[in-house]
């Protein structure tokens, strides 16, 4: 009963998604006639190679890649110090600054946007994939910093003390002693970066104006906007939103564990 | 990322130091300082980042709010001109009143989706955590990738939910979803329940992982219903929880702006217009940078007063 109920449940959430995957196969006149099993029967790839070859949307598609990438590497980089520093140093003003990075948590990213392209057009920011990386780094650290802190916290005294008398030096003892312990934050930091950032759309959408630079939200937006034809190629749009969609679901379902632990220490603590 | 290059030099400073040999518990002060120093140090990059791209930026927007800002050439200090502005702008009222309105709809049913979710896979049975994932996939795919699908199965004539619905007599199979304000809103809004209940579950769900099981047999042994334990147990006991995921949700409802952008692009005319795509609108198309920051100002002081309330309440309920 569990079992059949669940599944049937579970169906109004998975099923629209693989539906969405088996459409991106049809043939382009397929999809824009009623769907029918018929359309199935000629499977193609068309879509895909129009996408990225026709639409040159492959570049979009890597832009997106280098961006969550850089941005997850650099969160869980900077999130990693500043959880060591405010988790296992004392200094003066430390909880006053810490309540200033957790001041970012209350402050929507959607409403600094513009101030925020003023400010990257002064740094020559617009327009650049760096740039469009620091801005989501920014916006990932006060959770990530949060989250480090916490799992510094945890870590047995002992440790670090043993590890002071031997004389290790900070960075020794990060990367040789600590290191195997805080490897769950660091996961749970990097997975939260890397799916905020693969397709956040409306920052994206701002701060680029040029189609070499454009991440793949921002580029499948001209899918739907325009063509040569004043038609929109929806088998494009499908394949496209299929590229952005297949990533996250593997990389949750591979790491889901460090994705619940997030949660459930946001939750909890607040 | 100069100042992450700094900060590698400055931390493999202490390793070249002599070796600390004073027992942990007794510190002089030589030590305090230079544990204060490599604190300062660890903290730096992750200060000016925030500083930089969020705390510079609020203040700037603030500030600019308070001028008749232009892209190119000089400005000045306008007074409260861009609020008052605001308070006669229209589309912008009606962006507030379309957001509120919005918001409303989706919050309960979000919530009591997320609920009814969380009741169902809370006990650890087989299968339960797969179930879990699958609830919970719409929401990991996100909102921007999801509305280009659905903007796709809305279409008419060959869109698969305008078909689905029409063979059930519903619709016809031809219903100008986007053209229609009150069909777009419908649309939109069952999309987003859809997305986001998985969210709302996962966070109820840890809270009720941690209600002890031995209130629920006793309740049991007392010939409690289904309803009545929730009523009693579980619900008194979730308050912290359910505040937390309603604020959350009512936050992501007053920020939408991807759903309205990519399927209705704020149309028919104006009427979806959510308050954030008329920020963007606002910055743009008209460029005006003053009134759009006047209204990011407007719009971070509501977020921002009801995440300050839900950190009074939660610390409140500690206490």
């Amino acid at each position: 009963m569990y079992l059949v109920g669940g599944a049937m449940i579970a169906a109004i959430f998975v099923v629209p998604l693989v539906w969405e995957i088996l459409r991106s196969f049809e043939a382009p006149a397929a999809i824009v006639s009623p769907p029918s099993l018929k359309n199935f029967s000629h499977l193609s790839v068309s879509n895909y190679t129009k996408l990225l070859n026709g639409d040159n949307i492959l570049r979009n598609v890597i832009n997106s890649l280098i961006v969550a990438v850089a941005t997850a590497a650099v969160t869980a980089f900077v999130a990693t110090l500043a959880g060591y520093g405010f988790g296992r140093f004392k200094f003066r003003g430390s909880g006053a600054i810490f309540g200033l990075v957790l001041l970012g948590f209350m402050v929507p990213f959607q409403a600094v946007v513009v101030p925020l392209f003023l400010e990257l057009k002064v740094f020559h920011l617009l327009n650049s994939l760096p740039g469009l990386a620091l801005f989501y780094t920014a916006f990932n650290l006060p959770f990530g910093t949060y989250l480090m802190r916490n799992t510094f916290r945890q870590l047995p005294d002992e440790l670090l003390d043993s590890a002071m008398v031997d004389g290790a030096s900070v960075v020794t003892t990060l990367t040789r002693v600590l290191r195997p312990l805080i490897v769950p934050g660091v996961a749970t930091t990097v997975l939260y970066a890397f799916l905020f950032s693969w397709t956040e759309f409306l920052g994206a959408l701002t701060f680029t104006t040029n189609d070499s630079i454009y991440t793949l939200p921002v580029a499948l937006v001209n899918v739907e906007s325009t063509d040569t034809y004043g038609q929109i190629d929806y088998g494009v749009l499908v394949a496209g939103a299929v590229i952005a969609m297949v990533p996250c679901i593997i990389i949750y379902v591979a790491l889901q564990r460090y994705y619940v632990r997030g949660l459930v220490s946001g939750a909890v603590k607040g | 990322m100069g100042a992450l290059g700094s900060t590698t030099g400055v931390l493999a400073s202490p390793s070249a130091s002599p070796r600390v040999l004073t027992p942990p518990r007794r510190r002089s002060t030589a030590r305090t300082r230079r544990e204060a120093r490599v604190g300062y140090t660890l903290v730096a990059p992750a200060i000016a980042f925030v500083g930089v791209f969020i705390l510079y930026p609020l203040g700037f927007g603030a500030f600019i709010s308070f001028t008749n800002y232009p892209l190119v050439g000089p400005y000045h200090y306008n007074g409260a001109a861009n609020y008052r502005a605001l308070v006669h702008n229209s589309t912008f009222i009606h962006s507030i009143v379309f957001t509120l309105e919005y918001t409303a709809i989706v919050t309960v049913p979000i919530l009591v989706v997320g609920y009814l979710l969380a009741v169902f896979t809370r006990s650890n049975r087989r299968w339960t955590t797969l179930f879990r994932t699958c609830f919970f996939l719409p929401f990991i795919v996100g909102i921007s990738t999801l509305s280009f699908l659905i903007e796709v199965e809305l279409q008419p004539g060959f869109g698969t939910i305008n078909v689905l619905l029409s063979k059930l007599h519903i619709v016809g199979v031809n219903t100008p979803w986007t053209a229609n304000t009150g069909l777009a809103l419908t649309a939109i809004c069952v999309m987003v329940i859809w997305f986001a209940s998985g969210f709302t579950m996962m966070i109820l769900m840890a809270g009720m992982q941690s209600i002890p099981e031995h209130l629920y047999e006793s309740a049991s042994v007392d010939g409690a219903t289904w309803w009545e334990r929730e009523r009693m147990i579980t619900i008194p006991l979730l308050r912290r929880s359910i505040a937390l995921s309603l604020v959350i949700s009512v936050i992501g409802s007053l920020l939408a702006f991807n759903q309205f952008f990519i399927i209705t692009d704020g149309g028919p005319g104006s009427s979806t217009q959510s308050v954030v795509m008329q920020i963007y609108e606002t910055f743009n198309t008209s460029f005006n940078v003053g009134s759009s920051s006047a209204m990011s100002v407007v719009l971070v002081a509501v977020v921002g007063f009801i995440t300050f309330m839900q950190f009074r309440f939660l610390r409140g309920e500690d206490a």
